[in-house]
């Protein structure tokens, strides 16, 4: 019998062969993640699937622990719960040594029920209920304080339980990069984080001990992070000086990105993305430069993304296919941007489960969502597919099983694979009692 | 119909349309689909053939002839 192959013909279009080699031929193939096969974690724990790497979390992490270790005695990871607050993998962070950093009372919460203590999580965010607020000060919570009412709340709930409380403000600032994200805490080139450390000593009920900043997500100069830490350094200096506070931390946020690919960006990750040496030394330079004091200051970093990125797996399967009228080979796929809410910035490494035979086409990947959106990937150059196939996305590990939405299918579930290539199931599918959960039904109907 | 007789397939697999200078890249079926268009034949009859000469199944042959011949309106060959 001879063997059978999808027919295909594609138009030749000169304009597509670069030095890179054919695009009607490259195809990118991975057929396991960690040793487990991509179609026994389809078959036992059902599809579409979101894959975490035990492995590649904890050596990313000591990388870059190890990258600001090595040049700095006193550094501190705090685990920020929006990338990813699935809790296996907030506990392995916790376990390689990291405190929490969240910014909802839901988030502290759940650090709370992992264990961690309230003296190691870092409690940010531009809205803090007062009620939360009060309990994440009595539990001795690091308070970072992003507008003048939260100072009103604080003071209150200094009072209230006759105490004083420790706390920081988040700063912002121009490092130079665009667009500047000034919309957290005080700015600090107009004065007003001075001006609110200034007024918090005035009232002489918080105790400023700390300094945060987050400039911006993703960022790909390093050096907008040295601009960033001579400002605090400054800042620091300043206010000791002037109101005898001893700042004994402060914390860069997060914003290191990761190997990812932007959208309008050509050169790929590996060229544009910084290195964890070329972040850790932006920071501890600036650092060891304007440090005036006899005690180094304690380094917070709430690093999400450059750590779990490249952890993370999305297994989807081709549930069907259709030619489009523009010539396309459309893909219809389990999992859309319904799981993928960070489609809209990258382009993902598309992933096939084997070596398909025949020529590339023009084709376009589809989500199983009934809307025109639904859009994994316009245009991609893919083989004939089958019914079945199933493809690996990635990156995907920050952001996206925390804001995927239960729309329209069920969320999916999530297993990690240890460092033995173990298989855990650490979050199950959702189901209609997932669903209906807490909805009630008015007695008239 | 009339497009896809113009069309000249050589022995790499690279059929060239003469009056719009346009090539394609082929595989062997895609192939002996268009040469069983150039003899006339319908669409079930390929597929018949097809889904016989590789031993599968009739309804998936369906749905990839289907897509292959649409991809041939989209090009103005047929």
């Amino acid at each position: 019998m001879k063997k059978y192959e999808k027919p295909t013909i594609n138009r030749v279009d000169f304009t597509m062969a670069s030095k890179y080699g054919s695009p009607l031929k490259t195809q990118k193939i991975r057929n396991s993640i960690d040793g487990v096969d991509v179609h026994k974690l389809t078959e036992n724990y059902g599809s579409p699937l979101f894959v975490f790497s035990q492995k590649a979390i904890e050596e990313k992490y000591k990388k870059l622990y190890e990258a600001f270790s090595s040049r700095y005695p006193n550094v501190k990871f705090g685990w920020s719960y929006k990338t990813n607050y699935l809790n296996a993998i907030c506990k392995i962070f916790h376990n390689l040594g990291s405190i929490a950093e969240v910014v909802s009372e839901f988030e502290y919460q759940k650090a709370r029920a992992l264990g961690v203590e309230g003296k190691d999580i870092i409690f940010n965010g531009p809205y803090k209920p007062k009620e939360h607020l009060k309990t994440a000060v009595k539990e001795k919570a690091k308070i970072h304080i992003d507008h003048l009412f939260e100072i009103n709340d604080l003071e209150e709930i200094a009072d209230e339980l006759d105490i004083k409380i420790p706390v920081a403000i988040r700063v912002n600032m121009d490092t130079g990069i665009y667009p500047q994200w000034s919309r957290f805490g005080f700015n600090f080139e107009n004065g007003e984080a001075y001006e609110a450390v200034k007024r918090i000593h005035k009232e002489g009920k918080l105790v400023l001990t700390g300094l945060h900043t987050h400039i911006g997500t993703f960022m790909l100069d390093a050096n907008a992070y040295r601009e960033a830490t001579l400002k605090l350094m400054d800042l620091k200096n300043q206010i000791e000086e002037d109101f005898g506070y001893e700042i004994e931390y402060i914390d860069l946020g997060g914003g290191f990105a990761s190997k990812n690919r932007l959208k309008g960006i050509y050169q790929p990750p590996e060229v544009i993305v910084p290195t964890a040496d070329d972040y850790a030394n932006a920071i501890t330079n600036a650092i060891y430069e304007k440090n005036k004091s006899d005690k180094l200051p304690l380094l917070y970093l709430e690093t999400g993304r450059h750590l779990i990125d490249e952890a993370g797996y999305l297994l989807t399967t081709v549930v069907g296919y259709k030619r489009f009228p523009d010539g396309r080979k459309g893909y219809i796929l389990d999992a859309g941007v319904n799981l993928l809410y960070t489609s809209t910035w990258y382009n993902f490494n598309i992933e096939l489960d084997k070596h398909y035979e025949g020529l590339n086409e023009p084709s376009m990947l589809n989500g199983p969502l009934c809307m025109n959106i639904d859009v994994i990937e316009e245009n991609i150059m893919l083989p004939s597919l089958e019914r079945g196939s199933v493809l690996t996305i990635s990156p995907v590990g920050a952001y996206n099983y925390t804001q995927a939405m239960q729309f329209i299918r069920y969320k999916p579930a999530a297993v990690l694979i240890d460092k033995n290539s173990n298989v855990h199931i650490i979050k199950e599918e959702d189901d209609l009692q997932t669903v209906n959960f807490k909805e009630r039904m008015p007695k008239e109907l | 119909m009339q497009e896809l007789l113009k069309l000249v397939i050589d022995e790499n697999d690279i059929a060239f349309h003469p009056s719009t200078g346009n090539s394609y890249q082929l595989n062997d079926i895609a192939k002996e689909i268009i040469n069983f268009l150039k003899e006339g034949k319908d669409k079930d009859t390929i597929i018949e053939e097809i889904a016989r000469e590789y031993g599968k199944d009739r309804k998936e042959v369906y749905i990839d002839v289907s897509d292959f011949l649409n991809k041939l309106k989209i090009y103005g060959l047929i």
